[in-house]
């Protein structure tokens, strides 16, 4: 079912769990969708009359990193502005990049390794607001690699060993090459394997791997089996910007009020969730089934109100580096 | 899912096998009770019956549960009227009329085969995440089931009958009521028995793979939020779904089919 890994990066567009060939077909198809359906029936939705709020889908993820939405939908911060926001959750963020693209989502959640690969093949999309970055604290962050071996101390140890990721050629595995690389290992030395977040804890029980990258909730899972956590996010870039709101080009263009309207409404959450931890881990019950005795333990992502240019500048020299694109993004129009 | 040319309806339903089919499935729970905790299977991702249950029991209390529980039977439900009346009335269509018949053979036979869940990244383009793209899965593999078995019914027709009715003069609409609706009848319900189950698998599986409101999003979800037992607890639920979806369809067919030799089993064919 996975495809083998050393096949071009040409198909991943999502961090999230998904077969490659799976996410291939929908890239494949949102193209055709882009080149030759816009404009048809996937009009987004044009300025209301005045007192009626514009309906608003968005392509989520069921994880921790998209509280700060929920919570301010809960809040009232989209309401506020006429937005009628609607959260549709996709199973793999797969879906969400192909759904933007065609209208069906105004907006849409994806890591920035993703959005700079669709960008680099031409997908018209645009940023329209931060998503989450890393905590900055080395020990304790929302991601990291995870090993049940106690020989293996520094991520120096992985080469020569087989580390999970969720999906090949993207953030996970970028990071887990760049801290590698920092710790003065051979990145190429590493080898990668493919599975869902929730699968990987058993398959290092079973020995099938050596190590794993786990987000949370698994992260604080696999701590409190005594696994020990060797490195995270923060590692790589203690602003590492993983996640960003994105719409298409074709919305950012044709209803700019709308898509402003949006962003300060996600700035306000954000700010809001980053000052409200509380109230975050009592919005996860709403839409994960992550127990409360998790919740309440889990380490919580930082959600600036501000895209942090460089830090996603960074990722992009990493892409680059690590051979998933072969030039320099362009931020000047991939970022607002 | 095999299908049978020669349409079987209902079944004896006797008592015994009832009882020993019950026992089967409690020596089953109580297996996946003592596994788990002789350790025998890692109780982390294999949890026993009992920790399960208890799940269900906290999934029962959600009102989101039920949310989804009705969003997924809607689904499947939707689906299966548009693949049971478009199949009945396109089967009796085209295997009434030769060269239509002739003409769409092969097509049939072309589109028949392509798995469903192929078609979710068209499904997603089109339609977004919604219930529509799931319908659509939904729609595609159960509507062949239908379809093929009634055209196997029209073309069963019995040739004497045929020749009788056209000898009493039946009209064109007096011969669909009393020879080939009789005949594709059992056919059909055959048909309907499949595209029952097959519906539920794609209900199911588009909710699962495309995030479409239902119970294989919970599940999905529950996966994702590591919350184990949830996740076989909504499981079972969709098992129990399937096994009264079954039992509805086959008391259905039994009772359709009451005049029928397969079912009338004390008269001699």
């Amino acid at each position: 079912m996975r495809a083998a890994s050393e096949r071009p990066p040409i198909t991943k567009v999502m961090e999230f769990p998904m077969t490659r060939r799976f996410a291939a077909l929908l890239l494949a198809a949102a193209l055709a969708a882009a080149t030759t359906a816009c404009g048809g029936s996937s009009t987004p939705p044009s300025s209301p009359p005045s007192g009626q709020p514009d309906k608003v889908n968005v392509g989520v993820i069921a994880i921790v990193d998209v509280a700060p939405i929920y919570l301010g939908k809960q809040q009232g911060f989209f309401s506020t502005r006429s937005i009628d926001l609607n959260l549709q959750t996709a199973q793999g963020g797969a879906a969400i990049v192909p759904a933007v693209v065609s209208g069906q989502y105004q907006f849409g959640f994806s890591n920035v390794v993703s959005l700079l690969l669709a960008q680099s093949r031409q997908l018209p999309i645009r940023v329209v607001s931060n998503g989450n970055n890393s905590t900055g604290v080395p020990t304790a962050d929302f991601g990291g690699i995870v090993v049940k071996d106690p020989s293996i101390t520094s991520p120096k140890g992985l080469e020569g060993k087989k580390v999970a990721t969720n999906t090949l050629k993207n953030i996970v595995d970028t990071s887990v090459k760049e801290v590698v690389k920092k710790d003065g290992g051979d990145p190429n030395k590493v080898s990668f394997v493919e599975l869902p977040f929730p699968d990987m804890a058993a398959a290092m029980d079973a020995g099938r791997v050596d190590a794993i990258f786990v987000v949370e909730p698994f992260l604080a899972a696999a701590k409190a089996k005594g696994w020990k956590q060797i490195a995270s996010y923060a590692d790589v870039d203690p602003n590492l910007c993983v996640a960003l709101y994105f719409t298409s080009v074709q919305l950012a263009t044709s209803n700019p009020d709308l898509v402003k309207r949006f962003t300060d409404a996600m700035k306000e959450s954000l700010a809001y969730a980053d000052t409200h931890p509380d109230e975050v881990r009592a919005v996860l019950g709403t839409y994960t089934q992550i127990s409360e005795e998790v919740r309440k333990n889990l380490t919580l992502p930082k959600w600036p109100a501000e895209i942090n240019r460089d830090a996603v500048a960074r990722l992009g020299d990493l892409a680059v580096e690590y051979g998933l694109m072969t030039a320099k993004p362009d931020l000047g129009t991939l970022l607002p | 899912m095999s299908r049978s040319s020669v349409p079987k309806p209902g079944g004896a339903g006797a008592t015994s096998p009832v009882l020993l089919g019950l026992l089967g499935l409690a020596g089953f729970a109580a297996l996946l009770e003592v596994l788990p905790r002789l350790g025998i299977l890692p109780a982390e991702y294999f949890p026993p019956t009992s920790t399960i249950a208890n799940a269900l029991v906290d999934e029962i209390g959600r009102p989101a549960f039920w949310t989804a529980f009705g969003d997924t039977l809607r689904t499947w439900a939707t689906g299966l009227l548009i693949s049971v009346v478009g199949g009945v009335v396109l089967g009796v269509v085209i295997g009434a009329v030769p060269f239509l018949r002739a003409a769409t053979a092969s097509t049939i036979e072309f589109l028949r085969p392509i798995p469903s869940v192929a078609l979710i990244p068209l499904a997603v383009v089109l339609l977004g995440t919604g219930m529509d793209s799931t319908l659509l899965l939904v729609v595609y593999a159960s509507f062949w089931q239908v379809l093929v078995q009634v055209l196997h019914g029209v073309a069963d027709v019995d040739p004497v009958a045929k020749e009788t009715a056209h000898s009493y003069r039946l009209g064109r609409w007096a011969r669909v009521r009393y020879l080939v609706w009789p005949t594709t009848l059992p056919y059909a319900m055959t048909g309907i028995r499949l595209a029952a189950s097959v519906a539920l698998i794609l209900t199911i599986t588009g909710e699962l793979i495309i995030g479409s409101p239902g119970l294989g999003r919970e599940i999905a979800v529950a996966q994702s939020s590591g919350a184990v037992p949830a996740m076989y607890a909504l499981v079972v639920v969709t098992g129990l779904i399937g096994v009264v979806a079954n039992l509805v369809t086959r008391t259905a067919e039994r009772r359709v089919l009451v005049w029928h030799p397969s079912v009338r089993k004390e008269v001699p064919v």
